[in-house]
């Protein structure tokens, strides 16, 4: 088989907004394509030979986007392959990008994420992952009565209040914790020049002030909604070494599916019964660190990008990534181990709890670690970064995407 | 490339509307996949899946397909384009030595969605959607009119092609009862409905439920599973603007620089003598000559030669029914079956190295190819 | 999806679909092109490089992926480069035949490389050839978006 090390040289961004109103969609994307090629040294937009797109489909209501965005894409005559997963999209095309490398059948290749969910409808598209799946209720002998108790449970904001109660349940961790994390990201966020929620001077007590969007979630604690795009180049190592000043080596992969999460009350048989549990999380990381022969994340590891719309998902995935242990975060997030001069920094560029493009997200994770170990972040963490990983969540809390990344490679034992 | 090979395959039999659950169909075509190459779930390390979340209706439609599709605790992911672009990312993640047996499936259930209708979705939001005059009908319209003026054929030889593609569709015990047509004539299409002229509605394919799996392993894993290992041995992948007006829409493009990459890693060299059987997802069969040609099976304007070889499309194509998100997954098992020589009813005899497409868009705007080749 | 939860707790469910309305923003070049429309004039955009015109207009040329985001301004004239007669209604919710006939062109207007997917009018389905000269006709009111192109006609009849 191939023997190729995979390597990112470049990432790109758009500026992103609750609305980019100046830019269609694919004008948009084409601002971090170029962003990306901009960054990418010697690299011009005739040597990419493999160009992938993905981003979550029904929210701006256009089918397979990628098709007329072409010419935006620098795709015109060349392959270009569209992948998505929900919120993981992102996680799943830089996955993808991997791939086309290690395959050995590509050796210059684009990946770009976006979303514009100031065209379209959110909520709509949202609705119809909980809704849609209503049908299978009655022949799993689900009492009709029940179903609008289960209606409630619909959209992101109704998986991750049940989430966080889980967490706080299991941890003890109080509203102000989650308050913590908030405060930590948007603050990083500010000085990172492409995000959305720039809020230099928040305080814990700002955000317990906003009122509950579904307990024990504050508004002040959600995600926005943007408008966004990033665009990441993969190349081989030999390549990189001539093009980059650091190769990014990317040296473990993992996108493990569990069983979807229908949260709420019991719903025959099927679905998470704890959704901060998160087996694919665990397996997926595991599967990663196995191929990049890392044995201590919380050791081995100097900077993590996870996906948290919400801050409890921030405190449970640096456990279930392994670089806590388990129901620890919270005293980590008090005492400071996860600030931008921390010891592990996490989400330093804002996080997706500052800026959340959705089809993007889970590819700016990885993105902007990979610009941490470049050492070119809008945000750079004062240490020197080696080893990195990137993590996202997708679908109904089922879909996982983990990147490890390093500035050295990993041979594989194939 | 290395070596990768199908080893095992599963195709349910399409119907206008199956009434089944898309996870039910699923289902049986996962299992069936795996029962065909004497596995079992837990030999899987990672699934690919293709599915449309506007043809299935549902957001982030993949992540309920989870179980039935085989991927609980796998690694899993999804193409939202054609079932043959799912198999070119289970290609690289077996490519990449990661993995040792990737499971690809592709399905749809035209009969709960307007496919029609939402096409319109796909094209231009700032200009095309609003103006609301493209779908499948007007494009394929306009491409058949390019393809009839560029080389000075008529109606009639189109309706040649479908008649072959219906006639075929009769042998093949995986079409729709629909598209089974032992006594079709060319008067017969001439004088069916017009969908958008000149394209006529016996030449543009009917739409059917359907799910198709398949299984890809390395060389090293394939020998051990399978006596009949059918390999992979080219592939090639393009993709044209999208804007029709910038298109010579009498040819593809996209589908000559996909050819021509896969024959250039399989080592082809000469296609028209060489490829036995070519499974082509064309959406009309005035597509299906434009691809047979940009695939170098004909030179350009005499495609029409070929059904008089039978080797294009035996199982009668996309016309034999047509399942959005896995046509192009079909299309592969369709040729793999040929060179296993257990193509029921319309084996090409001596078939051992065929190619199979799949595309997506308006006028096959991104094509893929597999070479596929039996033996050792 | 319709539910329909009835007396007996049975649940039927219908086939169908979530009706959504969606927006997009037209972006830098089509803004422009809109305000042209409200003009009664087409605003096309050139290549920075190998000097292709679009019209509708974009803001990369494929080809060259450089910046096409010089405005021109374009006749309101042009040619037939494709086209096809279709009875169906294009995007309802189920296809449907209509039983009129209704063309669409591709229509390239002179000086553009490019061509557009618009209706042809005010011409019998049988009269018309590839290469034909038409002349746009504007809609009787002109609000600056798609409809403010009624079609496009034969010059001088046909």
């Amino acid at each position: 088989m191939a023997n190729v090390q995979p390597a990112v040289i470049s990432a790109g961004f758009c500026e992103h907004a609750s609305k980019r109103s100046d830019v269609n969609m694919a004008e948009l994307v084409n601002e971090a394509v170029e962003d990306c090629l901009n960054k990418a040294g010697s690299v011009e937009w005739k040597d990419i030979d493999y160009v992938i797109n993905g981003n979550m489909p029904a929210f701006e209501g256009a089918n397979m986007p990628e098709l007329w965005m072409t010419d935006h894409m620098a795709a015109k005559n060349k392959p270009l392959l569209r992948v998505t997963t929900g919120g993981t999209t992102g996680g799943s095309v830089f996955v993808s990008g991997y791939y086309a490398v290690a395959s050995g059948l590509y050796d210059m290749v684009l990946a770009v994420a976006f979303e514009q969910q100031s065209c379209g409808n959110t909520t709509v598209g949202l609705a119809s992952v909980a809704l849609g799946e209503l049908s299978i209720y009655p022949s799993l002998g689900y009492e009709a009565t029940r179903l609008r108790r289960n209606m409630g449970a619909g959209a992101a904001i109704g998986v991750a209040s049940y989430q966080a109660m889980n967490y706080m349940r299991r941890s003890k961790a109080t509203e102000e914790d989650l308050a913590r994390v908030v405060v930590q990201n948007r603050r990083n966020a500010a000085k990172n020049w492409w995000t959305h929620l720039k809020m230099p001077t928040i305080t814990i007590e700002d955000v317990l002030d906003t009122p509950y969007i579904s307990y024990p979630l504050r508004f002040g604690m959600v995600c926005p909604a943007s408008d966004g795009a990033c665009a990441v180049l993969f190349t081989t190592e030999e390549k990189a070494k001539q093009i980059a000043d650091v190769p990014v080596y990317i040296n473990g992969v993992g996108s493990y599916a569990n069983e979807p999460a229908i949260i709420g009350v019991d719903c025959g048989g099927a679905g998470q019964t704890d959704p901060c549990e998160q087996l694919g999380a665990v397996k997926s990381a595991e599967l990663a660190y196995s191929q990049a022969g890392i044995s201590f994340p919380n050791k081995e590891i100097d900077y993590a990008e996870v996906y948290s719309p919400f801050p409890n998902q921030e405190l449970q995935w640096v456990e279930r990534v392994g670089l806590f242990e388990p129901n620890s975060a919270p005293e980590a997030y008090l005492n400071g181990v996860t600030a931008l001069n921390g010891e592990m920094p996490v989400n330093c560029s804002g996080g997706v709890n500052s800026t959340n493009a959705i089809g993007a997200s889970a590819m700016e994770r990885p993105a902007e670690s990979a610009l941490q170990i470049m050492g070119k972040a809008g945000n750079q963490v004062p240490k020197t970064v080696h080893t990195a990983l990137g993590h996202g969540w997708g679908g109904a809390i089922n879909l996982i995407s983990h990147v490890v990344m390093a500035d050295e490679p990993q041979r594989k034992f194939k | 490339m290395d070596k990768v090979a199908i080893v095992g395959f599963y195709q349910v039999k399409p119907g206008l509307d199956l009434m089944m659950s898309p996870y039910e169909m699923l289902f049986e075509a996962t299992r069936g996949a795996l029962d065909h190459a004497g596995l079992k779930r837990d030999d899987l390390s990672t699934v690919i899946g293709c599915n449309n979340d506007y043809y299935d209706g549902k957001t982030i439609s993949n992540c309920f397909k989870v179980e039935a599709g085989g991927a609980y605790m796998k690694d899993e992911s999804k193409v939202e384009m054609d079932g043959a672009h799912a198999v070119m990312y289970g290609l690289m993640r077996i490519l990449s030595g990661n993995h040792k047996l990737a499971m690809v499936y592709g399905i749809s259930a035209p009969s709960c969605f307007p496919y029609e209708s939402v096409r319109i979705l796909e094209t231009d939001p700032t200009f095309d959607r609003p103006i609301n005059l493209l779908n499948g009908y007007t494009a394929g319209g306009m491409q058949m009119r390019a393809y009839l003026n560029a080389f000075g054929l008529s109606e009639e030889d189109i309706a040649k092609v479908a008649v072959y593609n219906l006639k075929n569709a009769a042998k093949n015990p995986l079409a729709i009862p629909e598209a089974q047509k032992t006594n079709i004539t060319v008067d017969e299409v001439l004088n069916s409905e017009m969908l958008s002229a000149p394209l006529k509605k016996l030449m543009y394919p009917i739409l059917c439920d359907g799910v198709t799996a398949l299984i890809l392993a390395p060389e090293r894993q394939a020998r051990k599973i399978t006596d009949k290992p059918v390999w992979i041995t080219g592939v090639g992948h393009f993709n044209d603007t999208y804007y029709l007006g910038d298109r010579d829409l009498s040819s593809c493009s996209s589908m000559e620089k996909a050819a021509e990459k896969a024959y250039k890693i399989a080592g082809i060299n000469n296609p028209k003598s060489e490829i036995n059987v070519a499974e082509l997802f064309g959406h009309t069969a005035c597509e299906d000559l434009i691809l047979a040609e940009a695939a170098g099976l004909a030179d350009k304007g005499k495609g029409l030669s070929l059904i008089d070889t039978g080797k294009l499309n035996p199982s009668g194509g996309t016309m034999a029914g047509y399942t959005p998100a896995a046509n192009g997954l079909t299309r592969i098992v369709e040729a793999v079956k040929q060179i296993r020589g257990e193509a029921e009813g319309h084996q090409i005899s001596g078939a051992n190295k065929a190619i199979a497409s799949g595309q997506v868009g308006f006028c096959a705007q991104n094509n893929i190819v597999y070479v596929l080749e039996g033996g050792e | 999806m319709t539910l329909n939860i009835d007396e007996e707790q049975d649940v039927s469910v219908t086939k169908g679909m979530i009706r959504a309305e969606f927006n997009f923003w037209v972006g830098i070049v089509m803004d422009k092109f809109y305000d042209g429309l409200q003009e009664k004039k087409f605003i096309g955009t050139k290549c920075s490089k190998c000097g292709k015109v679009f019209l509708p207009p974009r803001n990369r040329c494929g080809d060259c992926f450089a910046k096409a985001e010089d405005f021109i301004d374009l006749p309101e004239t042009g040619i037939l480069k494709n086209f096809t007669v279709t009875t169906y209604k294009i995007s309802e919710r189920k296809t449907r035949n209509v039983k009129k006939d209704q063309i669409v062109g591709l229509v390239q207007i002179d000086g553009a490389d490019s061509a557009m997917v618009v209706p042809v009018i005010n011409i019998n389905p049988e009269d018309l050839k590839i290469g034909m000269k038409l002349k746009v006709v504007w809609a009787k009111n002109i609000k600056g978006d798609p409809n403010d192109i009624a079609g496009f006609e034969p010059i001088g009849g046909v």
